[in-house]
């Protein structure tokens, strides 16, 4: 089973305030400690949305709206998934996570399972996606 | 540049409800012109929120707080990242994403190299370096 654990923005990260040396380096004994259980599958940062932009839908047609993006919860500032046995194995790991703010803030992170193939019935779309090798276990 | 594009939740996807065929065949298609243009890292679905989880910090103390969430408009579906050679190649794939209505966010992943150099950051590149090395990516 595969889980990515979302780390929200704020007000810091959207400014583009680097992290701390200490939470680097927190954050790197981490996500080691996941390399060396083979549950690590990729992680990432994101750049504030100042640096980004939605594309909205409508019809057929496609506005471009750039950034900043006001409301800070809405905003993903990075994520790390990975792949392990069980639901209980990813909560374990989730509360291992270092405080994505620094240890002592209050703060919050979202785990949530990522869709199989198999959780799709069997069709021509979904032969497509495992022949890409989109959306499958690595 | 790595890009990440970014599909909100809505009411049918935190309902559990499976895309039909013809938009998974839609997707599929895009999905492979990314391929074809070397483009694809990663297209992922997310499950509805109330399969998922938050872990909530407050001093040294961990809360895990059952999903579901509520606010639609804080949760995400699924997402794309994609490997673009600008900001303006990523903006004209992410307006062929074949969705009626809706709207898509994109953003740009940090690389290593917009740290300050540092152990830490070394220490990043090196978990990279495994990272890469240990998952078998597909070949577009």
């Amino acid at each position: 089973m595969r889980f990515m654990i979302l780390v929200k923005a704020n007000k810091d990260t959207e400014a583009g305030t680097m992290p701390e040396e200490k939470l680097i380096a927190a954050m790197a004994d981490y996500h080691e400690q996941l390399v060396k259980a083979g549950a690590l599958l990729d992680a990432s940062g994101l750049q504030p949305s100042s640096k980004g932009w939605r594309i909205k839908y409508s019809g057929g047609k496609r506005s471009v709206i750039d950034g900043p993006f006001t409301e800070a919860k809405e905003l993903v500032a990075g994520y790390t998934t990975i792949q392990v046995k069980s639901r209980e194995e990813a909560i374990e790991w989730s509360k291992r996570f270092p405080n994505p703010i620094g240890e002592g803030a209050e703060a919050e992170i979202e785990i949530r399972q990522l869709f199989e193939l198999e959780d799709f019935g069997p069709s021509e779309a979904i032969e497509r996606f495992r022949d890409m090798g989109v959306a499958t276990k690595k | 540049m790595r890009f990440m594009m970014i599909v909100k939740a809505s009411k049918d996807s935190e309902a559990g409800v499976l895309p039909s065929e013809k938009q998974l065949a839609e997707m599929g298609k895009y999905n492979e012109e990314l391929v074809k243009a070397g483009m694809l890292l990663a297209g992922e679905g997310l499950q509805a929120s109330s399969k998922g989880a938050r872990v909530r910090y407050s001093g040294a103390k961990r809360t895990v707080i059952d999903g579901p969430f509520t606010e639609t408009k804080e949760l995400i579906a699924g997402f794309w990242l994609i490997q673009a050679k600008s900001k303006e190649e990523a903006i004209e794939w992410a307006k062929r994403v074949p969705f009626e209505d809706g709207e898509v966010e994109i953003r740009q992943v940090f690389e290593l190299e917009d740290f300050g150099p540092s152990e830490a950051v070394e220490h990043h590149a090196r978990l990279r370096e495994q990272i890469t090395k240990t998952s078998a990516k597909p070949k577009p």
